[in-house]
């Protein structure tokens, strides 16, 4: 038996904890633990709910965007306020653009190095590299002089000594399988992807105002003034220069991101079936398409067991189905009141202890919907599309399982999306589906503004007394929702239950373990000094734990620590 | 030549909002050039080389952890920025300024002259205020930017 422990010492505190026993080669029990309080809601008692977004969008530099909307839904659903639909369609089209761009960085910058072996790129033939990229896509940046390019600047970076961005990954490890050109592919992707994502950025920057920390949203709407004949407003000049940045997004996605998805997979058809855990799913409606936010383009709702027959709808925030489920529980985090508490009753008091696998040893509470762990993520919210019959859903769910199918030579089934890869499998498709959508709303967007309706905001009042609410959101990292009190126009609670929670949760007190935790057992450990795999399961899940102290530590401290004991 | 000025850190945790509070204090008080991009980019990670490219010039300012008393200022070379090894990445919040050069350098567009002001925090704790050594660091930093954006 070994034990291993993956404690990445960032700059001070640390984030996301992974310890593992290993028999045999394969986990057979873990544990994820955030080493850093996540408090950071109680800065919002007593403030005013109506700039509440703007403190919450400084909750994690990755998702600021998400933060944002999430908090003025929250209010504007204690008020029962309805916002125009122009705002609707502004901020769902600020939400899919910041979305297209976290997945694209998400793949390429974060994950694929665990897939792709860099320094297998000098063995490349970059004819044979073009030939393969272009047998998968009509992308007309696979040329054999764009691989030959990427090949000598991988060369150069080799006979340097220093691997530069590549230099943290495991390279010869005895889990990496790529064809050393199908690594010369994804290298020369991670490079246009680089340019791709900034566009995407881009749009989120000229409907957000800036970015990060977007400016455009409000308690009752958002805050761009619409004009078609002032150059100062949002006007059909700036809605066009959003879409031609856009299409090339799109094609980005649909011709290069699925893709190389999909071959990566068809290399590793194996990790089909390890990483499955906890197949309980949650995912929640998104995208609005009226005012009261009643109707909605991606679908969202719960899977019990993985059986989509069960799939349950959730119709919206005010759904009781939804709005009673969600509590969280401290057996197993470093917080007082043990028990399971709904998030409008959420406490966040402090209780600190040694790490304890049998007790506390997390600063993440574990949520839990209608009492169980729950997985949220691309993959929750493509198996709720795909039970609900969305057709972007199961188009693109189709398409992607048959390129596998077609790679690997055996048959891809939706049955094998619960696992690591279905994970990224999914997170590719539910990328193209919001690449379609964009298109959708930019256009819903235009056509409405084009008849002349340019209403932005309903102005929010507070009546006296106590009201709460929650806003939900489908993020790019699954469901996140923000639970407000609020008391004669004053915070009184304020609780943020996001997708890493649900993921990354302790145990709770029926020693139920979390998604990362389930998601670990049984996956084989070919090197336990160089944990390959399992940072292949938890990066599957895009984990985002920090929420985020940023410190420059010039002895470079930051590097994750493997002990093995 | 291009030059950007930004702020990191996050402000809701104590003295990590030290970048932060210098850009506001430049943006209040200082006029930098016409031509000078003036941010606060909270904690961008794996976001930050898109802030970088197609500058020529980039001046941070952030936290630093050197063993120094609160509020003392330390210039980084690029240099010094990039021996700051990268890690292993858990989540897209490790990757640091260090990674963001590091991968420009590779892909083409990285800035050719960067410098980090940093300033020595006293308390990264859950709170909007700066600890009062650090606040007094607030003037001096923003005239070291402002000079060093200049020149």
């Amino acid at each position: 038996m070994t034990r291993v422990t993956i404690d990445p010492i960032t700059r001070i505190e640390g984030h996301l904890r992974i310890d593992i026993e290993v028999d045999q080669g394969k986990v057979n029990k873990a544990w994820a633990s955030s080493t850093m309080f996540r408090g950071i809601e109680r800065i919002l008692l007593g403030r005013d709910p109506r700039e509440a977004w703007l403190f919450t969008q400084r909750f994690c530099g990755v998702c600021t965007t998400v933060h944002a909307l999430a908090s003025v839904r929250a209010v504007e659903d204690a008020l029962d306020l309805p916002i125009p639909i122009n705002a609707q369609y502004i901020r769902n089209l600020t939400l899919i653009a910041h979305a297209l761009h976290d997945h694209i960085v998400h793949f390429y910058h974060l994950s694929a190095l665990d897939w792709v072996d860099v320094t297998q790129v000098l063995k490349a033939d970059p004819a044979k590299a073009s030939s393969i990229a272009e047998s998968l896509s009509d992308w007309p940046n696979n040329s054999t002089k764009e691989m030959a390019a990427v090949k000598t600047k991988v060369k150069a970076l080799v006979d340097s000594g220093q691997l530069g961005p590549f230099a943290h990954g495991y390279w010869g490890h005895p889990a990496m399988k790529l064809a050393p050109e199908v690594n010369l592919i994804a290298v020369a992707h991670y490079l246009q992807a680089l340019e791709y994502q900034r566009y995407a950025n881009q749009i989120v920057g000229m409907l957000g105002g800036k970015t990060p920390h977007i400016q455009n949203v409000a308690v009752g709407g958002v805050q761009n003034a619409i004009n078609l004949d002032s150059g100062a407003a949002l006007n059909l000049d700036r809605l066009y220069q959003m879409k031609g940045l856009l299409d090339k997004v799109v094609s980005f996605v649909q011709n290069v991101y699925v893709p190389d998805v999909c071959a990566v997979a068809g290399f590793y058809p194996e990790w089909f079936g390890y990483g499955k855990g906890v197949t309980n799913y949650l995912s929640v409606p998104d995208l609005p398409l009226d005012e009261k936010s009643t109707k909605f383009d991606l679908p969202g709702g719960f899977i019990p067991n993985g059986d989509l027959s069960k799939f349950h709808a959730i119709t919206g925030q005010k759904d009781e189905y939804w709005r009673k489920a969600v509590t969280e529980d401290s057996e197993h985090a470093w917080y007082k009141s043990g028990g399971a508490l709904h998030p409008w009753k959420g406490e966040t008091d402090p209780q600190l202890t040694d790490w304890k696998e049998d007790a506390k040893y997390s600063w993440v509470k574990a949520p839990r919907f209608n009492g169980q762990p729950a997985q949220v993520g691309p993959l929750a919210n493509v198996l709720a599309g795909y039970a609900a019959g969305n057709p972007l859903m199961v188009k693109w769910t189709d398409a992607a399982l048959s390129k596998i199918s077609s790679i690997a030579k055996v048959q891809a089934t939706p049955a094998m999306l619960h696992s690591t890869l279905g994970r990224h499998g999914a997170r590719a498709v539910r990328t193209a589906v919001l690449s379609d959508l964009a298109v959708k709303h930019w256009q819903l967007l235009t056509d409405n503004i084009v008849k002349g309706d340019t209403a932005i905001y309903n102005p929010p009042t507070f009546p006296k007394g106590e009201i709460s609410g929650v806003g939900f959101h489908e993020a790019p990292r699954g469901t996140l929702s923000h639970w407000v009190v609020i008391d004669d126009g004053k915070i009184k609670n304020y609780q943020a239950v996001v997708p890493t929670t649900w993921n990354a949760s302790p145990r709770d007190t029926s020693g139920a373990v979390g998604p990362y935790e389930a998601s670990l057992i049984g996956n084989p450990i070919a090197d336990a000094q160089h944990p390959l795999e399992v940072l292949r399961t938890v990066h599957s899940f895009d984990p985002c734990m920090a929420c985020a102290v940023h410190m420059f530590d010039p002895a470079g401290n930051n590097v994750a620590k493997v002990k093995v004991l | 030549m291009k030059t950007a000025v930004y702020g990191i850190g996050n402000i809701l945790l104590g003295d990590d909002g030290i970048g932060p509070a210098v850009v506001n204090y430049l943006f209040a008080n200082h006029t930098l050039g016409d031509d000078v991009t003036l941010e606060d980019l909270g904690t961008p990670s794996l976001d930050l080389p898109n802030y970088l490219t197609g500058f020529d010039r980039v001046v941070f300012i952030d936290a630093v952890a050197v063993d120094a008393p609160p509020g003392t200022i330390r210039l980084f070379s690029r240099e010094e920025i990039i021996a700051a090894a990268p890690g292993i990445r858990i989540s897209p919040h490790e990757p640091s300024i260090n990674d963001a050069l590091i991968v420009l350098d590779f892909a083409g567009g990285a800035p050719r002259e960067v410098v980090l002001i940093g300033i020595v925090p006293h308390t990264l704790e859950n709170g909007m205020n700066l600890s009062p050594a650090v606040g007094k660091a607030i003037p001096r930093a923003a005239m070291l930017a402002r000079a060093l954006a200049a020149n």
